[in-house]
């Protein structure tokens, strides 16, 4: 289990800083920087500039994506952003707006 | 007003000897290592073991685990279990523990406040007993159970 969950019924305004894993199923509104792998579910609203180490994301996110790992956009994912990680998916299915950036 | 309970219910014990489990998904906890600066509202149980700076908002239970800390303005919950730090003003629908490790500095308000032996706390205590019928018989319990020492 994650070590920080947001979940369905939360809705959190600001930022969220951690050396660890963060998983949001509920919103997250501000910013959010983790260390470790940040996902972002089905279901889930964030409108922040996410930073981390591995990253998936299949809910909603309108921000800036920057990982120092990878970026994995699964199918149902809506993102408007930019994204800039050394390895970047986007599945089947994902709609993304933005630019991508690997050159890192 | 400084209240100094150094009992608590054997109702509480218990509570606080078996922490809340949620087997649902709606529960949420910040870790450790996390950190959260802002406003936390919703609905769902909520474990703090990092810290929390901002004002929190809850329909569900709070539970700062020892080694977490709340610094709020506000914190409303429908009920609150404390082991870690918490300052800031304490509204609970439901009942407020504080258990041995909780160091609270700030108001409480709640159906019922149990503080358990070694617990730190400076603040008021505000047991509301123009509760609602339903609530009346808590409120009413608290008030006759909490004043016993031991």
């Amino acid at each position: 289990m994650a070590s920080t969950v947001i979940g369905a019924g939360i809705i959190i305004e600001g930022e969220i800083t951690t050396d660890e894993d963060v998983v949001v199923v509920g919103v997250v509104r501000g910013k959010v920087s983790a260390k470790e792998a940040v996902t972002i579910q089905q279901g889930a609203t964030v409108e922040a500039d996410v930073t981390g180490g591995s990253l998936t994301v299949a809910g909603t996110l309108t921000g800036n994506i920057t990982s120092t790992d990878r970026v994995d956009l699964q199918a149902g994912a809506r993102v408007v952003g930019n994204v800039k990680a050394a390895r970047v998916t986007i599945a089947d299915g994902a709609q993304f707006k933005g630019n991508v950036d690997m050159d890192l | 007003m400084v209240t100094d309970l150094s009992s608590c219910t054997s109702v509480a014990r218990q509570l606080m000897a078996q922490p809340r489990t949620t087997t649902s998904g709606a529960e949420s906890r910040i870790g450790g290592a996390a950190r959260v600066r802002g406003r936390v509202q919703g609905e769902g149980d909520l474990i703090v073991e990092g810290h929390v700076e901002g004002d929190l908002t809850l329909r569900g239970h709070l539970t700062v685990a020892e080694g977490g800390s709340v610094a709020c303005d506000t914190v409303a919950a429908e009920s609150v279990t404390i082991a870690g730090l918490l300052q800031g003003e304490v509204t609970a629908s439901g009942p407020v523990q504080l258990g041995a490790t909780a160091r609270v500095r700030g108001n409480l308000k709640g159906s019922a406040v149990t503080i358990a032996e070694g617990a730190h706390f400076s603040g008021r205590l505000d047991c509301d007993f123009d509760l609602p019928q339903e609530l009346g018989g808590t409120a009413r319990e608290a008030r006759t159970k909490a004043p016993t020492r031991r």
